[in-house]
């Protein structure tokens, strides 16, 4: 597993985070979060390859807040929900695994998400998302329905079978 | 340094159709597995499950919880096997399944599976499962209620400790 890059929010807060020319060297992605948001509650999300369209995107989601549990789901949305409920200024925990990133299928990933509240209210979530799009994925965009406050941070991995050893598999 | 981590043991891309892919000979190098399945259907309900070292006895417990976009659901199982529960029912469909397998080299406990199964047009859900065997695990069968389409995917990641 490689270290792409950690990105972590200053000063003033950022709208979005953003990694660019993600290598094309891996066989998957692996994304860390540690997020807060201003602003009222909200949900993160993950957009790929600028790809902003609202027919391109399904998600399924299971989250509960310790007495109640929901699922929710959208079809041909604009963006992949990752988690629910962000708290305002308090942090986040959440990654996400998008296997098979580089192969030209269409893009499922795997999400889970935790308020680190000790709160009235906080969420644990899991999604399932795709992106129906058979390109390799280069970019991908974080937003969280606001403003990711300082101290935000994310880190992007690539998994690579390059070189695998150890099993056999037929 | 930092310990290398998600190392690659072995991955298989089909390009046949098949009923079953196996890992075996796995290295007992590391503390832990990952599986990542990302299976295409030939045709109507797939799914894709696991069985360690050809036990195909009812060994296999779980619990799991789902979510389908309206109804959720938990339960508790036995069965012969351990449930990816990624369905998909036709071939254009996405999904992805992760089984982490913790401790598989042990000898001396039971082996503790969490399974993520995500089918994004139908299903999210994850389990927590036992396979009530002392054995360290050595090989890995995948396999389904159908057959596997070309492309399908398998990957075995070794977890260093």
């Amino acid at each position: 597993m490689t270290l792409v890059s950690t990105i972590q929010v200053g000063a003033g807060g950022a709208a979005t985070i953003e990694w660019t020319g993600i290598p094309q060297t891996g066989k998957d992605l692996l994304v860390v979060m540690s997020i807060a948001k201003d602003g009222s509650e909200g949900i993160h999300s993950v957009q790929f390859n600028n790809d902003t369209a609202y027919a391109n995107y399904n998600y399924r989601m299971l989250r509960g807040n310790g007495s109640t549990v929901v699922s929710q789901a959208e079809s041909a949305t604009n963006m992949i929900y990752l988690g629910y409920g962000v708290p305002p200024s308090i942090f986040m925990s959440s990654a996400f695994y998008l296997p098979n990133y580089t192969v030209a299928i269409n893009k499922s990933l795997s999400a889970e998400a935790v308020g680190e509240a000790n709160a009235t209210t906080a969420y644990a979530t899991i999604t399932a998302g795709s992106w129906t799009n058979t390109a390799a994925i280069t970019s991908l965009k974080l937003l969280v329905g606001g403003t990711f406050l300082q101290y935000s941070s994310a880190s992007l991995y690539t998994i690579s079978t390059t070189g695998a050893t150890g099993a056999t598999v037929a | 340094m930092p310990t290398p981590t998600y190392i690659p043991l072995a991955t298989k891309t089909l390009t046949a159709t098949a009923t079953s892919v196996t890992f075996s000979s796995i290295s007992q190098a590391y503390r832990d597995l990952v599986l990542v399945a990302i299976p295409i259907s030939t045709a109507g309900y797939q799914t894709s499950d696991i069985q360690f070292n050809g036990d195909t006895a009812t060994n296999y417990s779980e619990v799991r919880m789902f979510g389908d976009g309206s109804a959720t659901g938990s339960s508790a199982n036995s069965r012969n096997l351990i449930m990816g529960q990624a369905y998909v029912n036709s071939p254009s469909e996405v999904c992805n399944i992760m089984f982490s397998i913790f401790d598989y080299s042990a000898t001396d406990k039971h082996k503790s599976v969490l399974v993520r199964g995500n089918a994004p047009s139908s299903l999210v859900i994850t389990s927590a499962n036992r396979w009530a065997s002392t054995a360290a695990i050595t090989s890995i069968r995948v396999f389904g209620s159908g057959s596997f389409a070309i492309g399908s995917t398998f990957t075995l990641y070794g977890i260093n400790s």
